[in-house]
């Protein structure tokens, strides 16, 4: 297990155990976290998983896809350290992970 | 299989026909949910998954649970021929290709730009109302913002999106209590056949110009551009789903708001609220009620197996309201905490329009309140329809106070003069006539105005949407023809053809690519 926090726009913070091979996205849908979508379950379309990756981890989640790329320039407040969380699959190395939330995926 | 339930209740029957049921299914979803959360269907040959977690994980299992036979009860069983370009209807690799040109059309920014746009049309539709007391959901917002909000990306004129609505979903509209026609054409792109070329010739930014332009690399690998049915059958889904679903939603909106008249006043005076209250209104209302799969392989679920060949209804109505994922999900609450709902539904096939859908109902929601923070619906006056897709208002009439009027009234003028006979802007001296057309969208008044010099007839036709000059008109003895251009950016001819009875006038009016409505009307 790895243990992730997710930051809410209003500081809520959810710190859960995501077991490894389930996305950043798979792992905060799973608790119901308020603020991530992720409707496309993962297939890189909807753009509604988007998060802000701390910049400690920011090397460390791996790169950008061309489509991921594409969709990223879509969504509400982009930032350079956005992501869209059902691109990051969660590893033992990720274990500490912090993902802040956007004010809106939609 | 048999039903097995444990409980000494009657037997349980679903199926999204019949009326009786799909008036207040949701006892009966409550009931499959928990006990039987696989049910089969005889009379109709289809097994339904309502827990959350099974709607979802089949959703998600696009290999087992395909697409590619559609996602509509009556067309799986049918086994039609899916056309090209018809991307929802498809499985991956082709379905990722097709998928990948509109997603990037549709994301949260580009929805979110068109806010501004789509308050400006919800304004137009809803200032003619202020100071009466009674509106229709239906009638007045949800069948013309929708129909609207997709012309406005798709570039299709306002004139025509009426039509087009009406058309769409006159082919989509099933006979209560019974399936779909399968053979009913809406998929196959029929109607936006002269407007796509029309647009070939007049590119401008819209979405439709767009789909004409676009390089993309297919499921072969070749880079090319979308063939002309092709876009044919992208524009069609667009345009269908965009419509009836999001009309739907604003139907809703006004049913749910006016059961909890305490959380609809909190919205009013806390419009931060609109956003969580659409995802609620979405979640215990879903206008896309299920969606069905065709299974490709055996498959276990609840300690049964579920033949390979069989047909899955995932109904994402009941799974919205599960307990198990929603506490407590019968309750309507717009403070609720958590994910949203499954009415989008979830994976590759998860609606492409969620993000405009949920603009559109906040943005109507809104414009709503800021006219009428009060409504109570009449169910006298309106009417609940269900297909094996969708639940909602075809009608939903209600009774607004009076006294509202000047909270966002600043049309106050065209509204007084909207609802009065439309007065010719210029008086030709020659015969008028007050006229009703029956047109799909609704009877349209208007003002005709002739003068017969033999057999040449010249005129003017004014209504409240504009007034324009009538041309090629003839007459034989009693009988009128003339024609009259929409001249906006896509020309639609109207063509007339009446019979002159003293002071009665008769005849048809063939509207374009859009059949044709008969006119009557009498001397003035």
């Amino acid at each position: 297990m790895a243990k992730v926090t997710y930051v809410e726009i209003d500081g809520t913070e959810h710190e859960l155990n995501v077991a490894p091979g389930l996305s950043v996205m798979q792992g905060a849908v799973a608790n119901s976290v308020q603020g991530i979508i992720g409707e496309c379950g993962g297939a890189c379309s909807c753009a509604t998983c988007h998060v802000y990756v701390d910049s400690a981890w920011l090397n460390r989640v791996g790169e950008r896809s061309a489509t991921e790329e594409a969709l990223l320039e879509e969504v509400m407040d982009g930032q350079p350290n956005s992501r869209l969380s059902c691109q990051i699959k969660v590893t033992e190395d990720l274990d500490g992970l912090i993902v802040r939330l956007p004010a809106k995926q939609i | 299989m048999s039903e097995t339930g444990t409980k000494a209740t009657s037997p349980i029957y679903w199926d999204p026909f019949n009326p009786e049921i799909s008036a207040n299914p949701y006892p009966i979803y409550r009931r499959l949910r928990d006990e039987l959360p696989l049910y089969y269907n005889e009379a109709h040959d289809f097994y339904t998954v309502s827990r959350f977690s099974d709607v979802d994980s089949c959703l998600l299992d696009a290999k087992t649970f395909s697409s590619a036979r559609s996602d509509i009860l009556e067309f799986i069983k049918a086994n039609v021929e899916v056309p090209p370009g018809m991307f929802i209807w498809l499985d991956p690799p082709a379905h990722t290709a097709y998928r990948n040109v509109v997603s990037r059309v549709f994301t949260p920014k580009r929805m979110n730009a068109l806010e501004e746009q789509i308050r400006a049309y919800c304004a137009r539709c809803l200032d003619p109302l202020v100071g009466s007391d009674r509106i229709d959901f239906i009638a007045d917002l949800g069948a013309k913002l929708p129909g609207g909000v997709i012309g406005m990306l798709l570039g299709i004129p306002d004139e025509d999106r009426d039509l087009i609505r009406a058309k769409v979903d006159e082919s989509l509209r099933t006979e209560t209590g019974k399936p779909m026609d399968v053979s009913q054409g809406t998929y196959r792109g029929d109607g936006f056949e002269e407007y796509v070329e029309w647009r070939v010739k007049h590119p401008s930014n819209d979405l439709m110009t767009e789909l004409l332009n676009v390089e993309f690399q297919d499921e072969t690998g070749t880079k090319r551009k979308l063939t002309r049915e092709e876009i044919l059958v992208f524009v069609s889904v667009l345009a269908g789903a965009g419509n009836e679903t999001t009309s739907r939603l604003i139907g809703w909106i006004g049913k749910v708001l006016s059961d909890h008249p305490d959380q609809r006043r909190e919205i009013a005076k806390d419009p931060a609220l609109i956003p969580a209250a659409i995802e609620e209104i979405l979640r215990v209302e879903p206008p896309g009620t299920q969606v069905a799969r065709y299974v490709t392989r055996d498959v276990e679920i609840h300690n049964q197996t579920v033949p390979g060949g069989s047909i899955m209804q995932c109904l994402v109505a009941a799974a919205n309201r599960d307990d198990r994922r929603f506490p407590d999900g019968d309750r309507f609450d717009i403070h609720r905490k958590g994910a949203p709902a499954i009415t989008f539904g979830r994976g590759i096939h998860s609606c492409i329009g969620s993000a405009l859908a949920r603009v559109e109902g906040r943005v109507a929601l809104d414009e709503l309140l800021k006219r009428f923070p009060d409504w109570t619906v009449d169910l006298e006056n309106s009417q609940l329809s269900s297909s094996s897709t969708t639940r909602g208002w075809d009608r939903l009439a209600a009774a607004v106070p009076r006294g509202h009027r000047a909270a966002a009234g600043s049309n106050q003028a065209a509204a007084a003069s909207a609802t009065e006979q439309p007065a010719p802007s210029v008086s030709l001296g020659g015969e008028t006539w007050q006229c009703t057309l029956q047109t799909p969208a609704g009877p349209q008044e208007m003002t005709v105005q002739l003068v017969r010099e033999g057999e040449t007839v010249t005129g003017r036709i004014d209504s409240p949407m504009g007034g324009e000059a009538i041309s090629d008109g003839k007459a034989l003895q009693d009988r009128l023809t003339w024609t009259m251009k929409v001249s906006k950016p896509m020309s639609i001819k109207l063509s007339f053809d009446v019979k002159v009875e003293g002071n009665q006038m008769t005849g048809k009016v063939k509207l374009g690519l859009f059949g044709s409505a008969a006119l009557s009307g009498h001397r003035v």
